[in-house]
């Protein structure tokens, strides 16, 4: 008996765990909307000013406006480029998969400061290269604009329709398509008129994921489009916490980004469905590849053109900024040196503080996020407690609360008595754990599924209480699920900016803050250094991933 | 030595019981004295750092007053952070709200914000050793002294010299030549930004800007981002800081300033101790480091402004040889937020 109650008590710990995670900081972020600034008082006054104000209103149209751009550029570059890579002979495919993944990992804050570089409308190196070339009086290219914002955004978007339409094209029957060949259609026909429809539910999570990812994005616009003279929702939320800070109204304004965000995920996961679990192990049908003839390279020339605008030129002119001891005069011989690097791993206590910082609170956080969604799982999926149901939602509920959101209800919940954690690394390591806790939960969920049960029953007839048998039998054949959604949430926690940006102070401050904060009085060298430094952890943390675990795991992840 | 007598009392004082903080606040405006500091100074050692928020300076000179500091104070670490005032004024009062205490010292450039941080009891009274080596306008800028004088600056036209004329006057900027070649910073986050704007809408009225919107101009946060934006070619004219365009005008690059015929904008950026610093002694002592010859030798060579009287600037000038205007505290208080609001609606950031 004194096993199950150990049992029981890791559980009411997870459930606490929870409680204070994901249901006080939201319940008090409601709240928050509804107080009056200084009494406290009940009030609907805040949602009145946010919502009628012109000044607020804007944004929201902005925001609008980018989000939709987004999500057309995004989709309609990544749908072409998974049919290129699943379905044809295309060469190359192995090098554009590994830049679309990097792509991916790469935090589109560090993609905008590449671009102001490469193309602010006079100083952008390209514009530059322009002026030079054809003597003309301006370039043609400014970052600092919506449109800007829109491009940049879109280049870090295509990985989520390329890879929910690489897994819908690469798990599709083949039936159909065989049975349209044998009918005489040709590929192109049959392209059209069987696998695009058939993929078009994955087209159209795609289009959604990218449309709420751009709407609750503070980076690249904070980046971007303050010279831009567009705020968007996201750069007022961040507007509403300087001084005087408007949290109340922060609150108000979060609102409906977060019913928004919500309605639009249940339709996303709806219209996946299940198939992402049956997506994993992907043992698609044999079927013959299209083959491109002479047009392969001229096509393999195009579908290089988004990895080389998200990853090729940016990490170019990060990597020639951080060598360059004043970016000013370019990466020329005289002006290169290691004094950035030397500067933010030795020299400058902020600097090397923060990446121990984001290291450290990145490491906490996943180790948090995976211990429940360890124990929740296994009670979940093996119906060990009542209202498992309820628990897996709340397990899920943060994927559907932006980041920025997320970050504002902690704000309201722990910067006051009697849960004072504002100041401390902890409010930046539990939120962050609550971020990414969804990815983790669903990855255990879909490893817990794939394991049969039967061991467990045997351990358990051996006489072998819940807690041995989960540390003894199941946590081992887990070992592989484990490792995966612990780095899921390690990977992201360590670039995180929307939550940290408002639950930082100086001494708590994470790179992602500090690229931030050297992002203004133009100090370029040192955000583009330790960009450099963010992203080479991760890239070895991906590159391990891959090696170790496979690649199908950072697809589950998309999904 | 005018206050010989003062200062007798204040040594008897201290000595008769240890030289703790409080006792030495109880100066009451009188400089500590050099007793005070090195018992400062021990006991900052014991405290091991000092935690210092500035936007006094870029990035590169508060590391040289870093290094400055702890060549003349060895075993006491300076943990600095560079921001625009009023973002860390932000991060002032939400600590402060939270009952969070990480500062020590605070070195914003809008001196409201010290008028606020007062009347909310948050400050420590200090009077640093030299305050008499400054010039006398600028002494116990609060007469009670919980804030003094921590820099002094002027915004004033900077340009690329290669490029452009400069504008004469601050109204020339609405100049058709101008257009799409101005760069300012933001009242909302710069303090430096934000005395320029209440000092060209009360001198000129808001008009000022309206005209200055039709030119295109670029607006970023800090006021050091109109430098980057020259240096860059990415804008040529701007409404700038005199110290970082002359730092970088001194390491050869293509900026120079122009101190407008209608008045450069003074900046009186006030520095002070936290009531409730978890490093009072070192805070304290950091402050008094600011009066001292090594701190205005250092910064001059940034490009700022002295502090002392006697220490020539990097360019020669000295406040007597120029026009300028200074935005008075009071003005300050009510005049950023003021503008801000119509920043917004005449440039929609």
């Amino acid at each position: 008996m004194r096993r199950v109650d150990a049992g029981s008590i890791v559980f009411l710990f997870a459930a606490v765990a929870l409680l204070l995670m994901v249901v006080l900081p939201l319940g008090w972020l409601f709240a928050t909307s509804l107080q009056q600034h200084d009494t406290g008082r009940f009030t609907l006054a805040n949602y009145r000013e946010a919502f009628t104000a012109k000044i607020y209103l804007s944004p929201i149209v902005n925001s609008l406006i980018l989000a939709l751009s987004v999500a057309t550029i995004a989709v309609a570059a990544g749908t072409p480029l998974a049919f290129l890579m699943t379905r044809t002979d295309l060469p190359g495919r192995a090098i554009l998969r590994v830049a679309i993944v990097a792509a991916f990992v790469t935090p589109s804050f560090l993609g905008a400061q590449a671009w102001m570089l490469l193309a602010a409308p006079n100083a952008g190196w390209l514009n530059k290269i322009w002026v030079a070339l054809t003597g003309a009086a301006h370039g043609p290219l400014n970052i600092y604009s919506l449109a800007g914002a829109v491009f940049v955004m879109s280049l870090y978007n295509i990985p989520y329709t390329f890879t929910f339409v690489s897994v819908a094209l690469g798990s599709m029957p083949s039936e159909m398509e065989d049975a349209a060949a044998i009918l005489g259609a040709h590929s192109l026909r049959r392209t059209l008129s069987i696998t695009l429809p058939l993929a078009l539910p994955a087209i159209v999570a795609g289009f959604i994921m990218s449309f709420l990812e751009a709407l609750a994005e503070f980076g690249a616009p904070a980046f971007l489009l303050i010279p831009a003279r567009a705020q968007v929702i996201t750069t007022q939320l961040y507007l509403f916490f300087q001084y005087p800070s408007r949290v109340e109204l922060a609150a108000a304004y979060a609102m409906p980004l977060l019913g928004v965000t919500a309605v639009l995920l249940l339709a996303q996961r709806r219209l996946l469905g299940r198939k992402r679990y049956t997506m994993i192990g992907s043992k698609g049908t044999r079927r013959n590849l299209i083959a491109l003839g002479k047009g392969r390279w001229p096509i393999f020339a195009l579908a290089l053109v988004p990895p080389l605008l998200s990853v090729g030129l940016p990490y170019l002119a990060l990597l020639g900024t951080s060598l360059s001891r004043s970016w000013g005069r370019g990466p020329v011989p005289g002006n290169l040196s290691f004094y950035w690097y030397h500067w933010a791993i030795f020299d400058n206590p902020e600097a090397k503080n923060a990446i121990l910082h984001s290291f450290s609170y990145s490491f906490v956080a996943a180790t948090i996020s995976l211990a429940i969604a360890v124990t929740v799982a296994f009670a979940v999926s093996r119906k060990l407690v009542p209202g498992g149901g309820l628990f897996a939602f709340v397990c899920m509920a943060p994927f559907v609360v932006p980041g920025i959101i997320l970050a504002i209800g902690f704000f309201s919940a722990y910067s006051h008595p009697p849960l004072l954690l504002y100041g401390t690394a902890w409010i930046l390591i539990v939120a962050f754990a609550t971020r990414f806790l969804p990815i983790a939960f669903s990855n255990l969920m879909t490893a817990l599924q794939t394991l049969s049960v039967d061991l467990e029953n045997a351990a358990q007839t051996l006489g072998a209480g819940r807690i041995r048998t989960l540390f003894s039998v199941t946590l081992p054949l887990l070992r592989t699920g484990m490792l995966s959604a612990w780095l899921l949430a390690f990977i992201p926690a360590l670039r995180e900016l929307s939550c940290a940006i408002f639950l930082f102070t100086p001494s708590t401050a994470v790179m992602s803050t500090v690229i931030f904060d050297f992002s203004d009085a133009g100090n370029f060298e040192a955000v583009a250094t330790l960009g450099i430094v963010i992203m080479a952890m991760t890239l070895v943390l991906v590159g391990a991933m891959y090696r170790f675990l496979g690649r199908s795991v950072l697809e589950a992840q998309a999904t | 030595m005018n206050s010989s007598r003062g200062r007798f009392i204040v040594v008897t004082g201290a000595a008769a019981v240890a030289a703790t903080v409080p006792r030495i606040a109880e100066a009451r405006k009188k400089p500590v004295t050099d007793a005070d500091v090195s018992k400062l100074y021990d006991a900052a050692k014991k405290e091991g750092k000092v935690v210092w928020w500035t936007a006094h300076f870029a990035q590169e000179a508060a590391e040289k007053v870093r290094d400055a500091f702890k060549a003349k104070y060895p075993g006491i670490e300076v943990e600095f952070i560079r921001q625009t005032a009023q973002v860390i004024y932000q991060r002032l009062s939400q600590d402060l709200k939270s009952g969070v205490h990480e500062l020590d010292v605070f070195a914003s450039t809008d001196e409201a914000h010290y008028l606020e941080l007062k009347k909310q009891n948050a400050l420590a009274e200090f009077t640093p050793a030299d305050v008499d080596k400054i010039p006398a306008q600028f002494r116990n800028l609060d007469p009670d002294g919980y804030y003094q004088l921590g820099s002094l600056a002027f915004i004033i036209v900077n340009y690329n010299p290669a490029k452009i004329k400069p504008a004469a006057r601050w109204t020339d900027l609405s100049d058709a030549r101008f257009k799409g070649q101005i760069t300012t910073g933001h009242p909302a986050f710069s303090g430096y930004v934000g005395n320029w704007v209440v000092a060209m809408n009360d001198k000129y009225g808001w008009d000022y800007f309206k005209n200055l919107a039709a030119n295109n101009p670029k607006i970023n946060r800090s006021i050091n981002d109109t430098v980057t934006d020259i240096l860059g070619g990415e804008r040529t004219i701007g409404a700038g800081p005199d110290n970082l365009s002359l730092f970088k005008k001194a390491a050869g690059n293509s900026i120079d300033i122009a101190y407008p015929q209608d008045g450069s904008v003074l900046i009186v950026a006030p520095i002070a101790v936290l009531k409730d610093a978890p490093h009072p002694n070192a805070g304290r002592l950091f402050e008094n480091f600011m009066y001292s010859k090594e701190y205005s030798e250092a910064i001059v060579k940034q490009g700022h402004f002295p502090m002392r009287s006697g220490i020539s600037s990097m360019n020669g000038m000295t406040l007597d040889k120029i026009k300028w205007m200074r935005v008075k505290a009071e003005r300050l208080a009510s005049g950023v937020p003021e503008v801000v609001a119509k920043w917004r609606e005449t440039f929609g950031v």
